[in-house]
């Protein structure tokens, strides 16, 4: 089972207080944004997972985070923390503005048993692509 | 001892009744916000980068401040097409030297400011903006409408300080006699704390300007913006009949504007409708800039360059071109090869494709703490904290200027600023060139 969702990635307090407070490589950062946000009728679609796996729509790039239910969100759109799990399937083109697709991007959730990986786990594995 | 009326340098909103009490290596700090508190207290912090490393073979050591300024200016001065990447929470002195440093490079510079609002300057340019201080909003307001932005989260304390809560000319009794309108696809904590919520589809932000200039107008929008924006029209005309009945009005534009698809044209009708409105009653328009001195950068390149962001001196002169000289996009298309970052987690906050260029280039990264960009830079240079440390200025999220005086000393003393490494490596660089 899989769902077609919009993308939307924005600011919360907490991970603008750890950002800020230089603890971008901690667990506790991971614990804040390595989440996605689903709206309750879609987690219960997806059968309520632990964990899903965002893919971007170039079906290239994902990351597993941890899965919420979270009534705020509409359905059909799903919301995560800015931050580098965020921006693993933020769509870069910026249409002549410079500035990428950090909301409103078509991506695809799906459930998933892939273990949600630290921030140093995801810059090392850029490093390995770069 | 208590020193007051320090300058935060964490958000646009900058901040100047900090209180700080510095006791040895306890710091206590009153009238900050969560993030702002976070942030002074790096001023005591373990993780602090005291001291440059280097990546050699494959790990990153310390090394001395001479071999590591040796290295970065070597990097800058050997690169064929560098990016100098200016961040946003350090002064608009610092940002100075980086951009002179980038002419004399024939760089592409560019800066925070355009993941940021860069799409709302777009607009401005477009369009004009009708604009107030935050003081003049704070007095005289008694409507906001919050679009696409979520201060309660994003800027904590603009509603109390700035918008909503003090009180004013018209607004005795703050809250009680100012209306809040939040446009957001999601029911946020701002959406929550609003007389009106208006919930509408996602990248539809320009349909539901349109149908608002529309009513505006005096004419009915077609029935179909219903469907395209998920909001009745009967609201969008009850929230046009509030922002028409109120006194004084501003809208501030968050990424939801700037962020999804429609971009600076998203803005410039914003902006559009905002000059109409001055037709009914007196309206604004201005951004809610997240971090500290993004307007800063703005401000410079345009009185040093003439643009505001997204600068090419390829030439030898600046030209100005976004979606072909801004970071995002050099990077995508590996258009740069080598960079130097400034006060910056660019490696968290970018798309990782360019993340990954940033990777495989060689990188200099200034930060006071450790992040995803100081791992993956060659070079990392120990960060100076403006407005703690150093002296300088910020402009405010309203382009005001703020200038910050420091209250401690940095932990080292082989350089006093951001600016004061900028030089460092300029000088050096001259040598090399």
């Amino acid at each position: 089972m899989s769902l077609l969702v919009l993308l939307n990635s924005g600011s919360t307090i907490n991970e603008g207080r750890l950002a800020k407070g230089g603890d971008k490589l901690t667990p506790e950062y991971a614990e804040e944004c390595a989440v996605c946000d689903i709206n309750p009728a879609d987690f219960q679609a997806l059968g309520r997972p632990d964990r899903v796996r965002v893919v971007a729509a170039d079906g290239v790039r994902s990351v597993a985070v941890r899965a919420r239910e979270d009534g705020s969100v509409p359905p059909g759109q799903v919301f995560m923390p800015r931050a580098i799990w965020a921006n693993v399937v933020v769509d870069p083109e910026t249409f002549s503005t410079g500035s990428p697709l950090y909301k409103g991007a078509p991506v695809t959730i799906e459930p998933t048993e892939d273990e949600v990986l630290s921030a140093g786990e995801i810059t090392k594995m850029m490093m390995r692509r770069g | 001892m208590v020193i007051k009326n320090v300058i935060c340098p964490v958000c646009g909103a900058s901040c100047d009744d900090i209180q700080v009490e510095l006791d040895g290596n306890r710091l206590t700090v009153k009238n900050a916000c969560k993030m702002g508190n976070a942030k002074f207290q790096e001023l005591v912090s373990s993780h602090r980068i005291r001291e440059p490393m280097m990546t050699k073979d494959g790990q990153q050591r310390s090394v001395s401040w001479v071999e590591a300024i040796e290295r970065s200016a070597q990097i800058l001065a050997e690169a064929k097409r560098p990016l100098l990447f200016m961040g946003s929470e350090t002064s608009c002195e610092a940002m100075e030297v980086g951009l002179h440093l980038g002419e004399f490079l024939g760089a592409a510079v560019d800066s925070n400011s355009t993941v940021c609002h860069g799409p709302t300057a777009m607009g401005i340019q477009e369009a004009g903006r009708v604009g107030a201080t935050a003081g003049q909003s704070k007095i005289r307001g008694d409507l906001a409408v919050y679009w696409g932005s979520n201060p309660l989260e994003s800027m904590p304390r603009h509603m109390s300080r700035y918008a909503i809560y003090p009180r004013g000319h018209w607004t005795r009794r703050g809250r009680f006699d100012r209306t809040v309108i939040t446009v957001d696809p999601r029911r946020s904590l701002t959406a929550e704390d609003s007389d009106l919520h208006v919930q509408l589809k996602p990248n539809s932000d320009y349909e539901l300007l349109s149908a608002l200039l529309t009513l505006l107008h005096g004419r009915r929008p077609h029935h179909s913006v219903e469907e395209v924006t998920g909001v009745p029209i009967s609201v969008m005309e009850e929230m046009l009949e509030m922002m028409k009945g109120c006194n004084f009005g501003t809208i501030y534009v968050g990424l939801g504007i700037a962020s999804s698809y429609g971009k600076h044209r998203n803005a410039e009708l914003a902006l559009n409708l905002v000059k109409e409105l001055n037709g009914h009653t007196k309206f604004v328009i201005g951004a809610l800039r997240g971090h500290c001195n993004v307007a800063g950068f703005n401000q410079m390149a345009s009185y040093l360059y003439g643009y505001p962001f997204a600068l090419d001196f390829a030439r030898g002169y600046p030209r100005y071109n976004p979606g072909e000289y801004s970071a995002v996009d050099l990077l995508r298309e590996k258009d740069v090869d080598a960079a130097l970052i400034l006060s910056a987690d660019v490696v968290s906050h970018f798309p990782a494709v360019c993340a990954e260029r940033l990777a495989e280039i060689p990188t200099v990264c200034i930060d006071i703490a450790p992040c995803p960009t100081t791992l993956v830079s060659e070079v990392v240079l120990p960060g100076v904290i403006d407005a703690m440390e150093c002296d300088g200025t910020f402009y405010r999220l309203d382009d005001v200027p703020v200038y910050f005086r420091p209250f401690a000393s940095p932990p080292f003393s082989f350089t006093g600023s951001n600016q004061d490494t900028l030089r460092q490596i300029f000088d050096r660089v001259r040598e090399l060139r």
